[in-house]
């Protein structure tokens, strides 16, 4: 899921006719006095983090006059929300709000089609408004061959409230265009929470415009960054440079997200932080199962599959071995008809590049059972390659299964640990 | 010096040194290619590995990025192949890292 942050998602509202306020992104507290003098006071000072609740993080903050705007400034360009730092701030012209309305479009995966929701209790946490009192939140499922219009909107308005004829033909003009943003920018969600009520109508105070990141090679006018999906978080440069190595070639992917990026859960936890692939996610799942009770997490989730071409896992080994926390990587492949001799080449040529010295003999225990089609050829390549023979290498076959995989990675770490001492 | 360079479609070079491979006894590439590799590209010709496809086809897809040529010309021929295989975003990544990566630290 690529994540648009609130300003792009309003340049794109914007594009289609979906009123927002006045604003401007700045970086300092110059510009925005600027801005502020501009606008008009008051305005509101809004962090550009994805990060979602950011009124809940103190990512928000109102501005009276200069000096406040300047103090506001200040302080939200030196925090962290949800350990995103923050670097541009959204400068805005102050709502005079009357009523806040919750409107979205979001693919509903049980219908597998795209369904309109609406709640009078916009601003607030959608999620809990739904379960504290679902009666609260009206949906609409949308044939998406037919589309979603000006009238169904007014049908969806009207089981929500008695608005005024003004303000419900207003909104359902919003959510027509607010359904275009979902289908010409391919969103798996297109949200405006809230949408305020104004004396003057109505406006998109917040902007969420989440794009599949499937439909990325598409949608390059947006220029947006590829990652695999990270929750309510930005992605992490290293998601980033991950989901750059399928961006040219579909030949099998790799899916790569920080689970932990700075390893301070694993560690916090007690456990060992280790680098991880498998080829297949269910695989990667159970082997994290058997990882975990014994004392390692894996601090990265990654899936290398669909046959990829050698480059990838050379690519991909690179970006999990260049997290500095792990002290260990386990590979894992399901038994499928992955060519695992490209596999076995790929993790090959990063550990020749990336251990020099050792022939590419890493120095930190690591386990990499090759299982499927061409697992022979990938074992001996190892072989060939002087790999397997390194002190902290073991590299097995399609008779291990993912509970001897751990436990023989566990033996592994505490020969490991007991005979260099680990890393300080 | 003589080679043969060419582009593959997830963005790098494969850079063939056809001076070494004039010594080559072996000549592994061309072999591995066409033995495990699905694109099976190579071929000898005047004593050297050449390409089959035309520059174009191999940019858009006919070389399988398998690097069997490299890793088998590293073991049994002549060290002419050197593959590159740019990850740009990770070369920003370490360059800003300000923690030692795991592989250039000692246990």
């Amino acid at each position: 899921m690529a994540r648009l942050l609130e300003h792009q998602g309003k340049a794109l509202f914007r594009r289609m006719g979906i009123p927002v306020p006045a604003g401007r992104v700045v970086q300092n507290a110059d510009e925005a006095i600027g801005i502020g003098d501009e606008l008009g006071f008051p305005v509101v000072v809004k962090a550009q983090v994805h990060a979602g609740g950011r009124g809940k993080a103190g990512a928000i903050l109102f501005a009276e006059d200069r000096d406040s705007l300047a103090r506001a400034v200040d302080e939200l360009l030196a925090k962290r929300i949800n350990g995103a730092l923050v670097n541009e701030l959204l400068i805005e012209k102050k709502a005079d709000v009357e009523a806040e309305l919750y409107v979205a479009v979001t693919a509903d995966p049980s219908t597998r089609q795209p369904v309109a929701i609406f709640s009078l209790r916009g601003g607030v946490n959608i999620e809990e408004t739904a379960e504290a009192e679902a009666s609260a939140v009206y949906t609409m499922p949308i044939d998406i061959l037919r589309g979603f219009f000006y009238y169904d909107a007014l049908n969806l308005l009207r089981r929500g409230w008695p608005l005024d004829s003004r303000r419900m033909f207003a909104t359902a003009n919003i959510y027509t265009n607010l359904y275009r943003v979902y289908r010409e920018y391919d969103c798996k969600l297109a949200e405006i929470n809230p949408l305020a009520l104004t004396a003057d109508g109505a406006v998109a105070v917040d902007a969420r415009v989440d794009v599949d990141d499937d439909a990325l090679a598409r949608q390059t006018a947006l220029d947006i960054e590829v990652a695999e999906e990270a929750g309510e978080r930005a992605a992490t440069a290293l998601e980033i440079t991950a989901g750059t190595i399928d961006k040219n070639d579909h030949r099998g992917s790799v899916h790569f997200v920080q689970i932990d990026p700075d390893a301070s859960y694993a560690r916090g936890e007690g456990k060992v932080p280790v680098g991880f692939d498998c080829v297949g996610a269910g695989t990667s799942l159970t082997t994290m199962d058997e990882l975990i009770p014994l004392g390692y997490y894996p601090i990265n989730f990654c899936d290398s599959s669909g046959n990829p071409v050698g480059s990838k896992l050379y690519r991909i080994t690179k970006v999990i071995m260049s997290q500095p926390q792990i002290e260990g990587y386990v590979f894992v492949s399901c038994v499928s008809s992955q060519q695992l001799d490209n596999t076995a080449r790929g993790i090959i040529k990063a550990f020749k590049e990336l251990y020099p010295a050792s022939g590419g003999q890493p120095n930190i225990p690591c386990v990499l059972v090759f299982r499927g089609a061409w697992d022979d050829v990938a074992i001996d390549l190892f072989k060939q390659h002087g790999i397997s023979d390194g002190r902290w290498t073991r590299v097995l076959g399609r008779d291990t299964a993912e509970i001897e995989a751990a436990e023989i990675f566990d033996a592994l770490y505490k020969e490991w640990k007991s005979e260099t001492g680990g890393f300080e | 010096m003589s080679v043969l360079e060419f582009e593959v479609r997830s963005g790098g070079t494969i850079r063939i040194d056809l001076d070494k491979c004039r010594a080559c006894e072996t000549k592994a590439c061309v072999k591995i290619c066409n033995s495990t590799g699905m694109g099976q590209i190579l071929e000898l010709k005047d004593g050297v590995p050449a390409l089959k496809p035309t520059l174009e086809e191999v940019k858009r897809g006919a070389c399988t990025e398998d690097l069997a040529c490299e890793l088998d010309c590293e073991l049994y021929g002549k060290k002419a192949i050197v593959i590159t295989l740019p990850l740009p975003k990770l070369d920003e990544y370490l360059e800003d890292l300000t923690a030692t990566p795991t592989y250039l630290r000692e246990a």
